[in-house]
């Protein structure tokens, strides 16, 4: 069951499925979810960075009117470790109530030293985070190829400098939390979630209940963005197990969504990098030595999502001599957790910084200096299977770099650094960048044909603003020759079996060979029914656009609904999931086909930013922006396209104004909010030219994280080249930029 | 009630006289639940009764309907609309004033709707992006944003599309940098600017060039 090599609606631009549900407000999202007799949640958390609790006292908050409940989070003698740490939770009859409760609880705190700062826990000599070590450095490791110690000798040029990116936050507009509702007897659990995994949501709430299968039940129709921070509950996300227990004890439905300054404070950070780094040259461009010594903050607990081992990105296999010396600092902020792709913005800062650099000490073309140092074709690889993408890489990114260089028309508009003249300065600046996306199963998916002529698919996955639903429906329309509006899709409810987390540019690739297998099993006992019908073999009877052709009757074109009202049964079915990990192990035919030609993984991109950097002002401001990217076989261009240029939209946001700023005197964030956390408007964002390279031979691949990567990147190098001057660190601030030409004019180097 | 009789709105300072001069008197009542008919609440007139901080009947406008809500005066027009009412498609997102999710018309105007008390908004018509849909049918504003994929996660988009409308309604025939502007003072996390910038000039009749 490959794909169609013929593609109707597959690769073209379909509107999303749901689009005026959204955008006329009438799509319910589990904040909209308003539930009869539903009480309101709040949690009391702490307002210091590293305490004991001494006492909490309730007594107040229980006289406040429409007072009903309490659960306990941390209780007196246990130790908070960020501000925002949860102590209490409340509920009462109105939001202002719980509201009222929460100022009304007293606690009182033994302050205990805390950092906040990643350069001040560099040099800790307290463990002021809990777990193993005498101080809050994790060494994350280090490592080095043979005979480092000359890889520098005898090089055309070398340069060394530093770099960095700040803590941001997701700060999705949907904040964290949801609605939790017990049934009468208190057996059975409804929760509308916002959650990037629906089924694990429900699983979660099950264990910790300890109810049966089937008993917890997840709904996420909607969901206001995740972008890595919200897979259900977890020793980091304790909202889901909150809601909960108030609705327990209370027997009646509590929503507990988090404000503003929650969302910020706790609602997940990514990990910072701060780095120096030393490279070499040949005089033709060649790399030949990359050295880092770098840093970043998980927050409290480590975070999973550091990935500093991945240097020097992109280009390390053409790279032949690395030295990395890499720790994690833990710091009194909320613990990190992914975000759209973990740890490769930052090390595309890490890197595409130092290359450029390298390239003006060279006097060569940002560009031309990338492709001699594009990581080479994997020989081996490329003759196991041509449809992997280490066998092929330099190949795409040359062939996307081609394309671009075309699109923003580099080879005129690019001047070397710093020879614009003038006050307000025009530079353009790349970045390359890579990801995985690929996708597995356990994914079930359904497609029901029904004899009123109703097609229905579903699967428990959840829609994240992906577009999801509409993928499902083209891939569907497509098998059974239908449009993707006639098809109705049931997603987002964990009683329709397990989905994988919608993570790491997962879902489209995890999902897109079971719905293609589930329309085909769908479409052929349709056939099979219908020629019985028809008194033919289900062999002369095939699916042209809107018709089942019967080639046992000249070829008589039936209506697709009229053939359903022919169907001697209700309904017909197409049950299909992926084959087991151990069968995909197992068996090397059933691996190809679903890993590397139903989907697939790794992909390139390249990007291009043009900015105007306002010498007096410090001001920069991203005139235009163009990005290709790859993503496999294109399921929806649409689609695609939009999440290309809002990835591009997220990077510019942390090349130019996302920061968390912490206080060192009191350890809390100053900017928990969107007045002082900055994001960007329209007016702050240029046109954006996308170009989806489509190569539908190597299978479904995910493109959510990939278009967000290289972008902060390419702006940094686009300002070194306005200026001539190098901005060692995102978000490059109008105070950064001056002070960047401050010290070129004082003379530093 | 009468739907007839329209307050003519609350100024801060006078909210805040008339919450103060009420605090005596709740510790006196209790919480109870105090009816007020909206003609008592007649601003400026420096003999306010006063309301609050319990919860007073009101009467809100909300797309064509006039609905009651018992809410306390210190309750936001959105989360009355969202908390009170199950209007949804107003959201709360920053709660602040900053992003814009939350966006509604009152009288044809846009406002944060997080930035104005419910009992501020009495007697004036309120118009929510379900506005926007009637009898199977959804404007044009909404439909231009679906065609060019405008929205992902969608959050941001109701606030969108009434600021969106609201400039329409303002000036039949705007020009494609006067619709951007409209859109200032709204947020996106997503990141969907650009499409939008394809539902203006698709609105506006226009081709973009680059």
């Amino acid at each position: 069951m490959p794909w169609p090599t013929t593609r109707r609606l597959i690769g073209t631009r379909v509107q999303r499925l749901d689009g005026i549900e959204k955008s006329t407000g009438r799509a319910k999202y589990s904040y909209d979810i308003n539930r009869p007799r539903m009480l309101y949640a709040r949690i009391y958390r702490s307002p210091r960075a590293h305490a004991t609790i001494k006492s909490i006292d309730t007594s107040a908050a229980e006289k406040v009117p429409g007072f009903r409940a309490f659960y306990i989070i941390k209780k007196a003698g246990a130790e908070v470790f960020f501000a925002g740490d949860e102590i209490i939770a409340v509920c009462a009859d109105t939001e202002e109530h719980a509201e009222d409760c929460v100022r009304a609880i007293r606690v009182d705190f033994n302050d205990l030293p805390h950092y906040v700062k990643e350069a001040d826990s560099l040099n800790s000599t307290t463990n002021t985070t809990g777990g193993a070590g005498t101080n809050n450095i994790v060494a994350a490791g280090d490592f080095n190829t043979d005979n480092f110690d000359t890889a520098f000798n005898g090089l055309a040029a070398t340069h060394e400098a530093t770099y960095g990116i700040a803590v941001i936050s997701h700060q999705c507009l949907e904040p964290h939390g949801l609605v939790a509702e017990w049934d009468e007897k208190q057996q059975n659990l409804t929760v509308w979630s916002s959650t990037q995994a629906v089924p694990k949501t429900a699983e979660d709430l099950r264990q910790r209940f300890k109810m049966k299968p089937g008993e917890v039940k997840c709904l996420t129709n909607y969901m206001g963005g995740g972008y890595g921070s919200k897979f259900g509950s977890s020793a980091y996300d304790i909202n889901d197990a909150v809601a909960a227990e108030l609705a327990r004890t209370t027997r009646q439905p509590v929503k507990l969504l988090l404000d503003r300054a929650e969302e910020v404070t706790v609602g997940g950070i990514r990990p910072s990098a701060f780095g120096t780094v030393k490279i070499g040259g040949t005089k033709e461009g060649r790399i030949q030595a990359y050295e880092v010594n770098c840093y970043g903050t998980g927050g409290v607990n480590r975070g999973p999502t550091v990935n500093f081992g991945l240097l020097p990105y992109v280009y390390g296999p053409a790279i032949p001599n690395i030295k990395r010396l890499h720790r994690v600092v833990r710091t009194n902020i909320q613990t990190a957790r992914a975000m759209r792709a973990p740890g490769h913005p930052q090390n595309a800062i890490l890197t595409e910084l130092a290359i450029d650099d390298l390239a003006a000490r060279l006097n060569i073309n940002p560009m031309t200096m990338r492709l001699a140092n594009l990581p080479p074709n994997d020989a081996a690889d490329a003759k196991a299977n041509p449809r992997t993408f280490p066998g092929q890489r330099a190949t795409i990114y040359r062939t996307e770099i081609e394309i671009i260089r075309k699109m923003c028309d580099w080879d005129r508009a690019w001047h070397p650094p710093g020879a614009d003249k003038g006050i307000i300065k025009t530079g353009m600046g790349m970045a390359l960048h890579t990801w995985g996306g690929g996708g597995r199963g356990a994914n079930p998916t359904r497609v029901t044909i029904n004899q009123n002529g109703a097609v229905v698919a579903q699967s428990s996955t959840q829609d994240l603003g992906t577009a999801q639903r509409t993928v499902m429906a083209i891939i569907v329309a497509e098998i059974l020759g239908l449009q993707p509006t006639d098809v109705t899709i049931i997603i987002g409810d964990s009683s329709h079996g397990p989905s994988t987390p919608s993570g790491g540019s997962t879902t489209c690739p995890g999902t897109s060979p079971a719905i293609l297998k589930a329309a085909e099993t769908a479409r052929d006992a349709f056939l099979a029914n219908l020629a019985a019908a028809l008194n033919t073999q289900p062999a002369m009877l095939s699916i042209e656009p809107g018709v089942v052709v019967n080639r046992a009757n000249n070829n008589a074109r039936i209506p697709f609904r009229q053939a359903c009202s022919m169907l001697t049964v209700a309904n017909v079915r197409g049950d299909a999931d992926w084959p087991t990990a151990k069968e995909l192990q197992s068996n090397d035919k059933l691996r190809e086909e679903w890993t590397t030609r139903l989907s697939n993984q790794g992909v390139g991109g390249v990007q291009i930013a043009e900015v105007k950097v306002d010498t007096e002002t410090g001001v920069v401001k991203c005139t235009r922006f163009w990005a290709v990217q790859d993503c496999g076989m294109i399921i929806n261009k649409l689609g695609c396209e939009s999440q290309v240029a809002g990835g591009v939209i997220m990077g510019l946001n942390y090349a130019l104004y996302e920061e968390c700023i912490y206080d060192r005197a009191t350890g809390r964030q100053v900017n928990a909010d969107m007045e002082f956390y900055k994001l960007g408007g329209i007016a702050d964002m240029p046109n954006i030219y996308v170009h989806m390279h489509d190569m539908p031979e190597r299978g479904v691949i995910g493109i959510g994280e990939p278009p967000t990567i290289g972008t902060a990147a390419a702006v940094g190098n686009a300002i070194f080249n306005a200026l001539g001057v190098r901005v060692p660190n995102a978000p490059y601030t109008p105070e950064r930029v001056l002070a960047a030409l401050a010290n070129r004019r004082a003379g530093n180097p | 009630m009468n739907e007839q009789d329209t307050s003519g709105g609350t100024s801060r300072r006078e909210f805040l006289q008339a919450t103060g001069a009420v605090v005596a008197t709740t510790a006196v009542t209790g919480l109870a639940v105090t009816e007020l008919p909206a003609a008592e609440v007649q601003p400026g007139t420096g003999t306010a009764t006063g309301i609050g901080p319990a919860a007073t009947k009101i009467s809100l406008n909300v797309n064509g309907r006039e609905v009651p809500a018992t809410i306390e005066p210190r309750v936001t027009l959105l989360d009355a609309l969202r908390n009170y009412l199950d209007v949804t498609g107003c959201k709360r997102v920053c709660d602040r004033g900053t992003c814009g999710a939350c966006t509604v018309m009152l009288d044809g105007k846009v406002v944060y709707s997080c930035t104005m008390l419910a009992i501020e908004a009495q007697g004036k018509a309120i118009r929510t992006a379900e506005s926007l849909y009637n009898e199977g049918k959804a404007d044009a504003v909404p439909t231009a944003f679906v065609r060019a994929d405008a929205q992902q996660c969608g959050f941001c988009t109701p606030g969108f599309v009434v600021a969106m409308k609201a400039v329409f309604e303002a000036n039949a025939q705007p020009t494609p940098a006067q619709v951007e502007k409209g859109l200032q003072g709204n947020i996106c996390r997503c990141g969907t600017y650009e499409q939008m910038r394809d539902a203006i000039y698709a609105l506006c009749n226009q081709k973009r060039g680059n």
